[in-house]
């Protein structure tokens, strides 16, 4: 018998409220193939990116407060947000690489009675189903392949870059996605915005530029013959899916494409329904491709 | 070992020829060879017409970025045979985001431009002409000192991919040159003209300007530091700063992310008005972000003693505009 598989579970702000089917669905995956999920009730924000604007050594120290309550855990983090993927991982290569900043950070934490020593690594679910698990033994669970469906796999930008935080995946040419597409009985569309931005991080604050951005990509993957879009990243998600409306609007172009989030699209083929998966949350209904 | 490279080839101002169309070439590669090496091999052995820059073949001028492969490189630095196994492709195209102006020569006037509105010279305040400068002073802006102008980073950039007018990567990284120096005099000013509409606010975060860039100058982490000084130096009138700060505030007083509370922060209250359709749309689908309906993390404590304890070290909280 393997060994259980044992995370720090950190679905991310938005996953626990705004896209909270991604969470309710990993929950599930996770259930039925084994992997053990075990809850983080202190931890914070990771700062999406935007706290580093504010204060970056209250963003380590935040962030370290995180690793923290994993340590204490004896357990390595998993998220289902790239973006929290990124910040995480950003801030525990600078503190892992440079002892004084532990130090320094350390010394911020000791404030709150809290101490960091380096030990955690941080993974999304991503990695974690083509990395730890295996995509061999994922296929194994598949009990209803996605036959003929096009898959066009969203990457974003922060579950490959920076890839010296990052590292299990190739910016240039990455596969997981891909595999995982393929494990689970469908096929993975190729097209050139794959790992490119949705734009979310501006949504608030250069709309045109985020609206843009989301219908590019869309049409990009739609060009390439994709019937439907899958992300690990619940801010993608949100661009994609839930700003498809604004996003058709920009580039003056009806799209119609369905996004899912890598935890359901995992889910339909181990045989999960489309309500246990929270399909009916998302704005453009993907009835049309799962028939 | 023999290797296909397909460059693609367009004159725009040869109204007779077609393009943009991809040539093949076929490339016996030395082991080492670069892949400007290759293009002088070509250029020089089979067709001459191929148009491309180059000049120091030490990865010091900038002038030989081209994307191979998908990516912004500086092909006097990139190695043919590597470079092939890994993608199992060798296709040239010119730089991103930028006019064609012949086959692999692109425009760079929009590049100088940019850089000239980061007015890249130092204004000293009176008297700080000879104040002295310390070893950590210089550490600050050296990474933005490495810049070669090669605008691989402006290629990658996603936000000017969408938007010509943005500030975009190199600029901004240059900016930061001359804010971060302990010399410069005005950098409330500067960092008001950065802050406008098409400036460092607009970058989506992508990272790819630090990915690409050649000289490791990481362009994004100069942006974060304008920003952190421009919120500092109390420039917050602007959607970006209002953003920021509305996140510091949800994550000290819930320890997360409130969305309802950003939004309505970031934008205003008209322009939150503006998102009611939308809002209308997502309460359908039981998405709507409710406002400070957040439970609380446990131990919000300690997450609030992290904020004191920085602050105190730094002096934190934006000055609020008076
Ligand atoms: S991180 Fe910002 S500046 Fe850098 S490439 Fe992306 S959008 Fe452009
Ligand atoms: S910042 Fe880097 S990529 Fe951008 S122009 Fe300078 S050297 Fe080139
Ligand atoms: S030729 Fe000068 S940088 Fe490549």
């Amino acid at each position: 018998m393997a060994e259980e598989l044992k995370y720090a579970y950190y679905p991310g702000c938005v996953s626990q409220h705004m896209t909270r089917e991604t969470n309710d669905a990993t929950r599930l995956i996770a259930g039925k193939l084994g992997i053990g999920l075990y809850d983080m009730p202190r931890a914070n924000c990771c700062g999406a990116g935007l706290l580093t604007d504010y204060d970056y050594k209250l963003y380590l120290a935040l962030n370290a407060r995180i690793f923290a309550e994993a340590e204490a855990m004896e357990m390595d983090i998993m998220t289902i947000c790239s973006t929290c993927l990124m910040v995480m991982s950003a801030a525990n290569r600078d503190l892992k690489r440079d002892p004084r900043l532990l130090e320094e950070t350390n010394q911020v934490l000791a404030a709150a009675g809290l101490h960091y020593s380096g030990k955690v690594e941080v993974k999304q679910l991503l990695w974690v189903l083509a990395g730890d698990y295996g995509l061999e033994r994922l296929k194994e669970q598949v009990t209803r392949p996605l036959g003929r469906l096009k898959v066009a796999p969203f990457y974003g930008c922060h579950s490959l870059r920076p890839s010296d935080a990052l590292g299990f995946d190739d910016p240039e040419k990455p596969w997981s996605l891909e595999a995982t597409i393929r494990a689970l009985g469908a096929e993975p569309v190729e097209y050139r915005g794959k790992t490119k931005c949705c734009g979310f991080q501006v949504d608030l604050v250069a709309e045109k530029t985020a609206t843009k951005m989301t219908g590019v990509r869309l049409l990009d993957g739609k060009r390439n013959g994709a019937d439907c879009f899958v992300t690990p990243c619940p801010f993608c998600h949100i661009n994609l899916d839930n700003y498809q409306g604004l996003a058709e609007k920009s580039v003056d172009e009806r799209i119609d494409m369905p996004v899912f989030h890598l935890s359901q699209l995992v889910g339909l083929a181990m045989g999960l329904s489309p309500k246990e998966l929270g399909l009916s949350r998302h704005l453009v209904s993907p009835e049309r491709v799962l028939k | 070992m023999e290797i296909k490279f397909s460059i693609r080839r367009h004159d725009p101002m040869d109204r007779e020829s077609p393009g943009p169309y991809y040539r093949e070439y076929v490339v016996d590669a030395a082991e080492g060879m670069t892949v400007l090496e290759a293009l002088l091999k070509i250029s020089e052995e089979e067709d001459p017409t191929l148009a491309f820059r180059r000049s120091c073949r030490s990865a010091i001028c900038g002038s030989c970025a081209m994307t191979v492969n998908g990516f912004a490189r500086l092909t006097c630095n990139l190695q043919v045979i590597p470079e092939y196994e890994k993608m199992g492709a060798m296709r040239i195209e010119p730089l991103a985001n930028h006019r064609v102006v012949k086959d692999l020569v692109v425009d760079m006037a929009p590049f100088w431009e940019k850089m000239e509105k980061a007015a890249p010279f130092l204004m000293p305040a009176g008297g700080s002409e000879t104040s002295p400068v310390t070893i950590e002073d210089q550490a600050r802006i050296d990474e933005s000192q490495r810049c070669i102008m090669c605008g691989c980073c402006n290629a990658e950039c996603n936000s000017l991919e969408i938007d010509e007018r943005f500030i975009a990567p190199a600029a901004s990284a240059k900016a930061w040159r001359f804010v971060g120096d302990v010399r410069e005099g005005h950098q409330a000013k500067r960092l008001e003209r950065l802050s406008e509409e098409h400036g460092i606010w607009d970058c989506v975060r992508c990272i790819h300007c630090t990915q690409y860039c050649p000289k490791d100058v990481k362009p994004l982490k100069q942006i974060e530091s304008l920003r952190s000084a421009a919120m500092k130096a109390g420039v917050l009138d602007n959607p970006g700063a209002r953003h920021v700060e509305a996140m510091a505030d949800s994550v000290e007083r819930f320890g997360r992310l409130d969305e309802a509370a950003m939004t309505f922060k970031t934008l205003g209250f008209l322009r939150s008005l503006g998102m009611i359709p939308l809002g209308l749309k997502l309460e359908r689908h039981g998405k709507m972000p409710r406002p400070y309906l957040f439970p609380q993390i446990m131990e919000i404590d300690e997450v609030r003693a992290i904020y004191d304890e920085i602050e105190k070290k730094s002096g934190l909280k934006p000055k609020k505009e008076e």
